[in-house]
């Protein structure tokens, strides 16, 4: 791997994903980003229209999007795009989202374990069970909203135990949705530092990397376990 | 209406729609009138609500009426003398009958002449070269002692009416009935039991029919049957009772008033016949004589028939009438022969054939046709014939609110109809637009004899007119005709008083006048010359103030007391109700003589108490009669006459000697019969029932045609209206035609509900979807499965394309009732297919 | 209408965060009193709602029944549902005239989302708001009577109004106005279910033990008064035995709604309060941007 660090000038090319690049370690090249914005986009967008939607506290929001007229119009198509993106990023990421058998215990005692902040796992490749888990959650859970959603958008064409399953699994996958989203957001921002710069640059200080994604870390940039 | 009127006097629904609230079993037959009359059923409601009555439904069909009966039982189409007979007998065997009723107003008591006999379906007197009866041979005996009629008031002697009437239904067992009629003996029962649960002074029962009962070949017969019911039951005459005759128009009673039918004029006077040549022998043929019984005497109203021509004659040529010539009667149309030849089944056969029956075939058909307000295309049965005939004339008129089928009669279309290729038909047809009900005013005459003023809600379109001024213009048209150009008999029309003050478009209110009639020279008392009755001009009051001198003039000598010097008093729109029994006698005039009950004098017993004090119709206050306008002089004492004044008996007629087709009724197979006379296998079907022989005339026979067919209207569509309707209401709650059929006969033949099927008979063929449904149930006919189905009438070619359709008389055949010429479309038979 | 009923007082209405109840007026509850004993189906009513709410016609087709269509539609709120059902070796042919039951507990106004698109007048009439639908078709489900209809011309919710505009200034509604038998009146609710009781009694003694009122409770009670002849089996008359807000409606707008909220607050609760314990995770060899 060519080492771009120590004041050496930066191509005009664009870096490439799992590189150094100035010192740092390319995470995210420009189209896995702009994927993920797209979704993050819509994803708010079908937020914002189907919040006010789902309860009357969240009517602010209606008024933000143009009134709750316009956010019965737009939730279903921005939900669609939405799940489009949603797909595009599937096909764009799964590779890098298989779960391995290091992945395992992430359910739960590695969860919990990694949540208190208090040790290191140094094997933990590109991307760690947590981010694994959150990736397939999100596609599964698309998918469920998405089902849901068409009952509901046309519900006058299915039966009524269709349409009141429906209402139940959409809320309950939108909650789901809302509470992972929260996880998503914090620990991708306040809860570790560095992290937002992955999606914001594509990359990620050595530092960063060698703390939380040590296995990523040493196959990038080559070097041995430090220990 | 013939029949009540050869068994009442007057042929008209007796009662009245708000009465009907005051009975206690409503026997609904022949009429489906939840259905065809819901604004008139609410009082058969009424009565299930405040009095607890029992609402009977006897009807091929499970109908709308059925769906809110207290009980139904089915029937074969055509059967419904056999069930009627059946419970006459029930009456009689269970004593269920109301004897001192009988014994009084009734002819049960007088003894019949031996001449009368009936053996094997034939009645006395039978022709079989004419296929008619000779009327004679069923007189009543007359006392040598007293010249009145012989009566036997114990009922017990072999030959009087009651006896005679046992022995004839004595033949309907409950048994027989089961056979014939297809009804459960169970049912039967039950309907006889409730529907005789009447036959007492406590208690009143009413029937209601319609044209369920009127068009069958033997359909004067079947209500018959059902008046003599009533009178057995004693419900005649009486608050809650009768045989309500229910009217499929807002005013076909006012048009039968007025003249209906050819055989009568306006107020049921007969028809001048060619051999009458004078008003004095016009009296005599046609003035019933006066026989009394020998306790009552009859008033015989009939009587008064000089006066009703002759004012009828001055209100027709006003002052060119004069009793110098004879008040113009010369020149009153008169019929040749029998009235037959005249009905518009008749009419419609001569235009086919191009050539007249009236006078044994020597004229040609009718080469001109005006048609006001009538559609016979739609209504007349075999509609492929009528299209034919009416592609033989020269020119027709027709005055109508749309083109209707008959309007536009060529574009039938040709493989339904075999309507000739329009180039070959030289019919040169004229169509003048007329104004609709809302758009005129006028009168309309409900079933009740209600005569009530409608007010002119808005303008008709266009250059469309109403019927005065339509009439008006022809009139003075011709009349301008024949002053210039002379004529066969110019005299007819020009003698004809027209003395409107607008004689373009008469005011509606000056005809009624005309109608009501009035005093053309001062009129005194005949017992007191010095008295003044009716000053000259001034409108008359009642029927006593007519005169047969030509002092009165009156239009209708029935409706006399519609328009007097108080006014129109068709517009009288007072509801208060003191009797408490719905008469309103200050809501508009109810002919006679705004009498709201007919033959009420029977609602009372023989000293003049009512039957039932709390629903008296009238009642003998020791001075004059007090209650309802009564229906006999108002003050003669109990005892001096019979209650049916228009009878010349004087009582109702359980015995009826004057129907062409018999003095009782008797069950007949209709003209297509589903199956064999079981009483009578030699004579299946009514002998003197009519039919005609063209080319187009064919009958259905059962082996080829098994189906028993029937036709009926639906409450959404008003006859063949609303076809014209774009996009109308109407239209959206019944969208078109279909047939309906029984689920097992659908089972059977692998139709689908909503499926369509092709029914033929030999006039036509019709494809339409089905309506399977539990409503029509399987028969039993001599040990045979068959079927009954059913077709509304409401579609045709004519209107809207969206909402046209096949005109049900396509199927129906041309047999007739001998009575009254109305066309047998209750029951005849076809075939059914899968489509 | 394209608001609310001017003039009339509001109950309750659709999604709405605290009481939506105005004025003090305290009015009766109305009645709609439907004796199907002695309906003749003649659509009389049928005729007239659609004339008096100006809806355009429907097309229909004869599809092998008396029946105008199979279900109430956006333009036409007011059917006559027609059954043949046979009882022993009699038939019965019941005839009931269908539209919106306006449930004292809507689940049409449970399950709209949108405020104040379905309102509950003070008198217990239940009416849309059409400036406030969004056309979601929720109250489709909400409603244990299979009565809203999504139009789909206007993207909004249509039903029976119970004519609250004639209602309103003291009219009975244009279907109680059209019938010519009696089998429909209009009042105040207690004296209609009087009114009902007294023919039910009636009917009790004339062979129809099972006659009784459908007032179901299970939706609080109807301002539609129906007698029927055979209450033991409202099926028969295409009505629900027992009917209720569906427990999916009720479940999803008081559990799952506030569980809901409660979980997505409560992750960012936890958000924070793991930030503030637990802080920040971040690496010790901090190297310095470049």
């Amino acid at each position: 791997m060519t080492d771009f660090a120590a004041g050496a000038a930066p191509p005009r090319t664009a870096p490439q994903e799992n590189t150094v690049w100035n010192g740092k370690l390319v995470r995210h090249s420009a189209a896995s980003r702009v994927i993920h914005w797209t979704v993050a986009l819509f994803f708010f967008l079908a937020l914002f229209t189907g919040m006010p939607i789902w309860s009357p506290i969240f009517s602010w929001m209606g008024n933000l999007m143009g009134g709750l007229h316009v956010c019965r119009w737009l939730h279903p198509w921005v939900a669609c795009a939405f799940f489009v993106a949603t797909i595009v990023m599937w096909t764009h990421w799964h590779a890098d989202m298989k779960m391995t058998e290091a992945d395992r215990g992430w359910f739960g005692p590695k969860l919990i374990e990694y949540l208190k902040f208090s040790g290191e796992d140094p094997n933990v490749g590109k991307y760690n069970g947590g981010q694994k888990l959150f990736f397939w959650f999100a596609l599964l859970d698309a998918i469920l909203l998405l089902l849901t959603g068409i009952v509901l958008w046309f519900s006058t064409s299915f039966g009524a135990g269709l349409r009141e399953a429906s209402i139940l699994l959409h809320d309950v996958a939108f909650i789901l949705f809302g509470v992972a989203i929260v996880a998503h957001i914090y620990l991708g921002t306040a809860a570790e530092p560095g992290t937002f710069t992955a999606m914001s640059r594509g990359t990620v200080s050595k530092a960063w990397a060698r703390l939380h994604h040590g296995k990523w870390y040493r196959e990038v940039t080559g070097e041995e376990k430090r220990r | 209406m013939a029949s009540l009127a050869a068994t009442f006097g007057r042929g008209a629904m007796t009662n009245g729609w708000v009465d009907i609230k005051n009975s206690d079993v409503i026997f609904v037959m022949g009429g489906n009138p939840a259905e065809n009359h819901p604004c008139g059923f609410k009082w058969a409601i009424e009565a299930k609500k405040t009095r607890n009555a029992k609402l009977v439904v006897v009807d091929p069909r499970f109908t709308r009426t059925a769906a809110v009966a207290d009980y139904y039982a089915p029937m074969r189409a055509g059967s419904d003398i056999a069930i009627l007979l059946g419970i006459i007998r029930y009456a009689i065997e269970t004593k269920r009958f109301h004897e001192d009723y009988v014994k009084v107003h009734t002819n049960a008591p007088y003894v019949i002449d031996e001449a009368f006999s009936f053996s094997d379906g034939l009645f006395s007197g039978w022709d079989e070269g004419k296929h008619e009866y000779d009327k004679s041979k069923w007189p009543y005996q007359p006392d040598e002692q007293t010249k009145a009629y012989k009566v036997d008031l114990t009922l017990q002697h072999p030959r009087c009416v009651f006896q005679l009437l046992k022995k004839h239904v004595g033949r309907y067992t409950p048994e027989m009935v089961e056979k014939i009629a297809g009804m459960p003996k169970e049912k039967f029962l039950k309907v006889a039991e409730l529907v005789t649960s009447t036959g007492n002074a406590e208690k009143a029962g009413t029937i209601l029919y319609a044209l369920g009962w009127t068009q069958h070949s033997s359909g004067v017969q079947i209500i018959r049957a059902a008046a003599m019911l009533q009178l057995l039951l004693g419900n005649v005459g009486r608050p809650g009772g009768g045989v309500n005759a229910l009217r499929g128009h807002s005013n076909i009673q006012g048009a039968t008033d007025i003249a209906g039918n050819t055989e009568i004029l306006p107020g049921y006077l007969k028809t001048p016949i060619g051999a009458w040549q004078t008003v004095a022998d016009y009296v005599e043929k046609t003035t019933p004589t006066t026989l009394n019984k020998q306790s009552w005497a009859s008033m015989n109203f009939w009587q008064n028939t000089g006066k009703f021509m002759v004012s009828l004659l001055k209100a027709q040529y006003g002052k060119n009438a004069t009793k110098e010539n004879d008040f113009l009667y010369s020149l009153f149309p008169k019929v040749d022969g029998s009235y037959a030849g005249y009905s518009w089944m008749h009419l419609f056969d001569d235009m086919y054939r191009g050539s007249s029956t009236k006078l044994g075939k020597q004229e040609p058909g009718p080469e001109g046709f005006l048609t006001f307000g009538m559609n016979p295309v739609a209504i007349g049965p075999n509609s492929p014939k009528m299209v034919a005939a009416l592609a033989k004339l020269k020119w027709m008129v027709v005055v109508e609110n749309h083109e209707t089928e008959t309007a536009g009669f060529w574009k039938a279309p040709k493989d339904q109809y075999g309507t000739p290729d329009a180039a070959q038909i030289k019919t040169e047809v004229w169509m003048l637009p007329a104004a609709t009900f809302a758009e005129k005013d006028g009168t309309f005459t409900n079933s009740a004899r209600w005569m009530q003023w409608k007010w002119k809600a808005l303008d008709p379109p266009g250059q469309a007119k109403g019927d005065p001024e339509i009439v008006g213009r022809i009139f003075l048209a011709v009349r301008e005709l024949y002053r210039k150009e002379g004529g066969a008999v110019p005299e007819q029309i020009l003698n004809v008083a027209w003395n409107y003050t607008n004689p373009i478009a008469p005011d509606q209110g000056e005809v009624l006048k005309e109608i009501n009639g009035k005093a053309l020279a001062d009129i005194h008392d005949p017992k007191d010359p010095t008295k003044l009755i009716r000053a000259a001009g001034q409108q008359l009051e009642n029927f006593g103030q007519l005169q047969d001198d030509g002092t009165t003039m009156c239009g209708n000598w029935l409706h006399l007391g519609v328009y007097t010097e108080a006014g129109n008093n068709t517009q009288r729109r007072n509801n208060a109700d003191p009797s408490g029994l719905g008469m309103f006698h200050n809501w508009a005039f109810s002919w006679p003589a705004n009498r709201r009950i007919m033959y009420n004098r029977a609602s009372a017993d023989a000293q003049g108490k009512p039957w039932d004090p709390s629903r008296p119709g009238i009642s003998w206050n020791g001075e004059k009669w007090v209650g309802d306008v009564p229906d006999i002089k108002p003050d003669s004492p109990p005892g001096q006459f019979g209650a049916f004044i228009m009878l010349p008996e004087g009582v109702g007629r359980l015995w009826s000697p004057v129907l062409n087709d018999g003095p009782f009724p008797e069950h007949y197979e209709a003209v297509e019969a589903a199956t064999d006379n079981l009483l009578h296998p030699k004579v299946t079907s009514n002998p003197v029932s009519k039919r005609f022989s063209s080319d187009k005339d064919k009958y259905a026979d059962r082996k080829d045609y098994p189906v028993i067919c029937t036709t009926y209207r639906l409450t959404e569509h008003f006859h063949y209206w609303t076809q014209h309707q774009h996009n109308g209401r109407l239209n959206v709650t019944q969208p078109g035609f279909f047939f309906e059929m029984p689920e097992a006969m659908a089972r059977q033949m692998g139709v689908e509900n909503g499926q369509h099927i092709r029914v033929s008979s030999p006039r036509g063929s019709i494809t339409g979807p089905a309506i399977v449904t539990k409503r029509l149930l399987p028969l039993t006919l001599a040990g045979e499965q068959r079927w009954q189905i059913g077709m509304p009438i409401h579609w045709g070619y004519a209107g809207d394309p969206a909402h046209t359709g096949p005109l049900a008389n396509l199927l129906t055949p041309s047999a007739m009732d001998p009575n009254t010429w109305t066309p047998e479309f209750k029951v005849f038979l076809v075939k059914v297919e899968k489509a | 209408m394209a608001t609310t009923q001017q003039g009339m007082e509001i109950r309750q209405s659709s999604a709405s965060l605290r009481g939506t109840a105005t004025g003090a007026r305290k009015l009766p509850v109305v009645a709609k009193y439907i004796d199907t004993t002695i309906c003749i189906g003649c659509k009389a009513c049928e005729v007239a709602c659609a004339e008096w709410n100006d809806l355009p016609p429907v097309q229909t087709e004869q599809r092998g029944s008396y029946q105008t269509m199979p279900t109430l539609h956006a333009q036409y709120w007011n059917l006559i549902k027609f059954n043949e059902i046979e009882i022993g070796d009699s038939l019965a042919w019941l005839m009931r005239k269908d539209q919106c039951m306006h449930c004292a507990d809507p689940g049409c106004l449970r399950a709209c989302p949108a405020p104040g698109a379905i309102v509950q007048y003070e008198n217990g009439i239940v009416d849309v708001n059409p400036d406030a639908c969004i056309g979601c078709g929720l109250c489709e489900t909400g409603c244990p009577f299979d009565v809203p209809r999504y139009h789909a011309r206007t993207g909004k919710m249509a039903k029976c109004t119970l004519c609250v505009d004639r209602a309103s200034v003291g009219l009975e509604p244009a279907c109680i106005k059209a019938c010519p038998t009696g089998t429909l009146h209009f009042g105040n609710k207690n004296a209609m279910l009087e009114m009902a009781e007294h023919r039910v009694d009636q009917l009790h003694k004339n062979g129809f033990p099972a006659a009784a009122v459908y007032d179901p409770p299970g939706v609080g009670g109807t301002s539609v008064v129906t007698i029927l002849a055979y209450g033991d089996h409202p099926e028969w008359y295409g009505l629900p035995k027992d009917p209720s807000v569906p427990a999916s409606v009720r479940f999803w707008k008081r559990v799952l709604k506030p569980v809901g909220l409660i979980a997505m607050a409560g992750a960012v609760v936890a958000a924070v309060g793991h930030y503030l314990t637990v802080g920040p995770k971040e690496p010790k060899d901090q190297e310095r941007p470049s």
